[in-house]
């Protein structure tokens, strides 16, 4: 009996074998049954009718057979890749040199990427937590004339663009802070005053509880709070059972009927929610009927398929209707406009220029470190040529050898990937708080599946690259090979690997002018003279409870026995109360158009402006302002008949002539007060180091009394030693008073800066890795031509060459390499220049310091990078390199 | 199928017990059940063809091509070590079944 292996595969094949199973034993029954005796034409019938459905069994013998032809391949293919990854792992595990140079590089060519993605995942891409995000409109009401982004809404005119058709709801919002008593100490909330159906108009479903109803806003309802997920979280230990509950705040008592879901902080970090009946301010009757009472936001929701512009054209209409029938109330508004923002924009804006400046950048570290596992492949499938030629030689097809390569590389890959995954993990962190400071949705920046499989996609595609490239390379001589075994078309090959290396420069050099671009740019922030002295000032939040200072004497009372108690303390050299400070805010927040006497304009429009804050005596003396001229306030500057006022150096130069502010006299309010200009103060760079220097007035707090303060001290102790000091000052005066926003004036002015810093960290570690790369690729690709040209120099030196000669060649040649790759990184990052210019504010996108400081870095790094193997050519032995071959 | 009920699984084990010694082909197997049997079990000879190309799918089984003993090309079945590792346990399963059967149906009236 000889045996033989069949499983047919094909179609007729399996009939052809079924049938003739069948046959086979019908003919042996018939000639048993003949043995038998039977007639032999009865015989046969007597078979089949025994056998039973002949059409049957063989159609059912036929679905088995099918069955197992389809499962066999399935498992014949898993085999195979089973197979090919582990001899992957074993082929790989031969070179751990290679192996790790190809591990770390992807992981940082990843994880880079991994890192920014997350952020843009987080800020820019996730779903937002409302479920009528895409609906919802931010309304603002911009004043270009005043510098206001929006100057509000009253309440009247809300219930005007409530009719806009475009909309089918709408909800006001403003914040406000207030003391929250109960449970505790006495706490200063920030809290969200809305309209009752806020929460449904964005589509919020309360975590515990439930939303404000329908007519809890109105006059007389009974105060009720909902709780923000944070607050309820860290300052009430997440109780569960507390709907229900009261707090007292303005000194009624508040039921809590509600906990939020986690939101973003937008538009404020609210800690609590009330319905503006609760509003002291809101309440007021005057707010229902004052047009020019406008001191709330608008969220609308746009009907299905609305375009935000729609919104904003259809409530410009109602505007500009409502400009022409109440035109008192509109007075230095008329050029104000209507905005309606999209949320998720308003939300976004502000980072997406940032964000994806570092995505693209992390994309080019990533071609880069691509560019060179794509030549590091290349030289081991070199040092591999005779294994894979043998491989051929014993059967393995192109294909077959091919997904053995790609197997490899995909393994590379994906095992990058799972590092990148774990360097995005440690960048997270600092990523987010320093992300904090510029968008309130930088607590969704997470490692979440998004991330994953983004990360997942970017190696898979890596992998296929420099494992297909080299591949197809290398196929193309694989018969050559076979035919010599010896390294063939190496010329071609170098060419290759010397186009991969300049690329690799190219684009090192775009990112390493980026990071220099943006590192300048910082610099240049921190070294603006912000024309104050930021060091040793303590600064702190006192915003006083209304209910408990009712009147200015009052606050004035608290302000000047707060500023006593500090000034005879230890350390403490100057003190001030102001109502803002250098950076504590990083756009106008009170900006006034006034009038010089003589020179009085009409319109309000054009007339001069200047943002204004009210200071103590000491608040100049304090943050270490210059006076230019005149004098500084005293404490005698309290006459409210006499009022005076000090202006900034620019203020001055803009609207007297040279010399000439001191002794006269302005007015805010069409002449009804006059104050005199008594001092010129040196400019501050008020809104941070990112915004061009404001005009500004200062007025004397003891006449120009709020409520919100900020303390300042300058002291000589550090600044926890001053933060204490200051808690326990107010602690003495008021108990009850909260202190919050403790922070240094250096801190402040460094947080108006976190943007910039966020994008020069990040965009610096990925210079250095891109450099490392590219110089790592440029000594490679010299190592192999030297080892190319090993007999060459050999020749040389038994010619007399001197060594010093070979260096310089070797030298030489991977320079020229490099300033190739610097040539057309340069064009390229001139072309690119407007597109990070957006992210700078002191210097231009084509900054010639920072391309030249870029390019002599590069040039030095690479002859650095050529070193090593120009000296291996210099310590060719001619006799041994004419053996060699 | 006529004649007694066949229990589920027992021509899968009948089959295997069959090719226990042996590469042996379709009709020898059924002729093997047949006589063994004496006929007792009434196995309709086609029914054993989809059995053994189910047993051959699931590995229990494994084909080849022969010449048998009329001259003629037929396909040969023969056990898999996983085959024999599931004869054994059948088997086993098979008799101790049979064996409570056996004597509960013997236990004398209580």
């Amino acid at each position: 009996m000889k045996k033989l292996f069949r499983l047919s595969v094909g179609e007729r094949g399996v009939r052809r074998d079924v049938s003739s199973e069948i046959g086979f034993h019908i003919e042996m029954r018939t000639r048993e049954l003949v043995d038998a005796g039977v007639p032999p034409d009865e015989a046969r019938s007597q078979a089949v009718a025994t056998f039973g459905d002949v059409g049957a069994v063989e159609a059912a013998c036929r679905d088995e057979r099918r069955k197992h032809v389809r499962e066999r391949a399935w498992r014949e293919e898993l085999d195979s890749v089973v197979h090919d990854i582990r001899f992957a792992v074993r082929t790989l595990g031969r070179s751990p040199g290679f192996t790790a140079t190809v591990l770390l590089t992807l992981a940082l060519g990843i994880g880079a990427n991994s890192a920014i993605f997350s952020m843009v995942n987080g800020v820019l891409l996730r779903r937002l937590p409302y479920a009528n995000a895409d609906r919802i409109v931010i309304v603002q009401h911009p004043v270009a004339s005043l510098g206001i982004e929006d100057a509000g809404f009253s309440p009247p005119e809300v219930s005007d663009f409530a009719q806009a058709r475009s909309i089918d709801a709408i909800a006001e919002y403003h914040s406000m802070s207030f003391d929250l008593l109960g449970h505790g100490d006495p706490r200063r909330v920030q809290t969200g005053v809305v309209s009752a159906d806020f929460f449904q108009v964005l589509g919020v479903k309360p975590l515990l509880g439930r939303a404000f109803t329908v007519g809890e806003d109105q006059d007389g309802a009974a105060p009720v709070l909902i709780l923000s997920y944070r607050f309820w979280v860290n300052e009430l230990g997440a109780d569960s059972s507390i709907v229900g509950k009261t707090f007292t705040m303005n000194d009624r008592q508040h039921v809590v009927v509600g906990v939020l879901p986690p939101l973003p902080s937008y538009p404020d970090q609210n800690d609590v929610f009330m319905p503006i009946s609760s509003c002291p301010f809101r309440a007021r009757p005057f707010m229902k009927t004052t047009r020019t009472a406008r001191m709330v936001s608008m969220v609308a929701r746009a009907r299905p398929g609305t375009p935000a512009a729609t919104v904003g054209r259809d409530m410009a209409a109602i505007e500009s209707r409502s400009h022409a029938a109440y035109p008192d109330a509109y007075k230095g508004l008329s050029d104000a406009a209507i905005t309606a923002t999209p949320l998720r924009s308003a939300m976004t804006e502000s980072a997406r220029p940032a964000f994806l400046l570092l995505l693209a950048v992390a994309g080019l570290v990533l071609l880069i470190a691509c560019a060179n596992v794509t030549h590091l492949t290349l030289a081991r499938h070199l040092r591999r040529q005779r294994e894979l030629a043998i491989r051929a030689a014993l059967g393995a097809g192109r294909g077959r050898l091919l997904r053995q390569l790609i197997t490899e590389s995909l393994l590379l890959s994906l095992g990058g990937a799972a590092l990148g995954l774990l360097v995005a993990r440690t960048g997270i962190g600092a990523m987010s708080s320093l992300a904090a400071r510029f968008t309130a949705r930088a607590s969704d920046i997470v490692l979440d599946w998004h991330v994953v499989l983004f990360t997942l996609g970017v190696a898979v595609v890596t992998g296929l690259v420099f494992g297909i490239i080299p591949a197809f390379v290398d196929s193309t001589d694989l018969v050559s090979r076979l035919r010599d075994g010896s390294a063939t078309s190496s010329g071609a090959k170098l060419r290759l690997r010397s186009a991969l290396v300049v690329g690799e420069v190219a684009l090192a050099f775009v990112v390493l002018v980026s990071a220099g671009l943006t590192l300048r740019n910082l610099a240049k922030l921190i070294n603006t003279n912000p024309g104050y002295d930021p060091q040793n000032v303590v600064t702190a939040h006192v915003d006083l409870n209304w209910t408990k200072y009712k009147n200015s004497p009052a606050v004035r009372q608290f302000a000047s026995e707060l500023m006593a108690g500090l000034e005879a303390s230890n350390g403490v050299r100057s003190v001030a109360i102001a109502s803002a400070f250098p950076a504590s805010s990083s756009s106008p927040q009170n900006r006034n158009p006034f009038e010089v006497r003589g020179q009085l304009v009409a319109d309000t429009l054009r007339r001069p402006k200047a943002e204004v804050t009210y200071i103590s005596p000491d608040y100049f003396r304090t943050i270490g302002a210059e006076l230019r001229g005149g004098r500084s306030f005293t404490e005698s500057d309290r006459d409210t008949a006499a009022a005076v006022a000090i202006i900034s150096e620019s203020a001055a130069k803009r609207y007297f002539a040279a010399g000439d502010a001191v002794g006269r006299q302005i007015t805010f309010d069409n002449g009804k007060r006059w104050l005199t200009v008594i001092g010129v103060v040196g400019d501050v760079r008020q809104f941070g180091p990112t915004a061009d220097v404001a005009e500004q007035l200062y007025l004397p707090f003891a006449i120009f009394t709020v409520r919100d303060v900020r303390l300042l001290a300058r002291t000589n102790v550090t600044p926890a030693v001053a933060t204490n000091l200051i808690r326990q000052t107010v602690r003495a005066i008021d108990p009850e008073q909260p202190v919050v926003d403790i922070q240094t004036l250096e801190q402040a002015r460094r947080n108006s800066m976190a943007s910039p810093r966020l994008t020069t960290v990040l965009l610096g570690l990925f210079a250095v890795v891109a450099l490392a790369i590219a110089a790592a690729g440029l000594g490679g690709v010299m190592a192999y031509s030297v080892g190319q040209r090993t007999q060459e120099f050999g020749i040389r030196m038994a010619l007399g060459a001197e060594r010093s000669s070979i260096l310089r060649l070797v030298l030489g040649q991977g320079i020229r390499l490099a300033i190739v790759g610097l040539l057309i990184g340069g064009l390229a990052s001139r072309a690119l220049a407007h597109a990070i210019e957006k992210q700078l504010y002191g210097i231009r996108g084509t900054d010639p310091l920072t391309y030249a400081g870029v390019a002599i870095l590069f040039v030095s790094v690479a002859a650095l990078a050529c070193l090593v193997p120009a000296r291996r050519a210099t310590a060719v032995d001619p006799v041994s390199a004419f053996k060699a071959s | 199928m006529a004649g007694s009920d066949l229990f589920v699984g027992t021509l899968d084990v009948l089959i295997l017990k069959a090719v226990s010694w042996g590469p042996t082909h379709g009709y020898a197997i059924g002729r093997w059940i047949r006589q063994t049997t004496n006929d007792g079990l009434q196995v309709q000879e086609g029914a054993l063809y989809p059995a053994l190309h189910r047993l051959e799918r699931k590995g229990l089984l494994e084909e080849s091509w022969g010449v048998s003993e009329t001259g003629r090309e037929a396909k040969y079945y023969k056990l898999t070590p996983a085959g024999r590792r599931q004869l054994r346990a059948e088997a086993a399963r098979w008799r101790q079944y049979a064996d409570s059967v056996t004597l509960a149906l013997d236990a004398a009236e209580k």
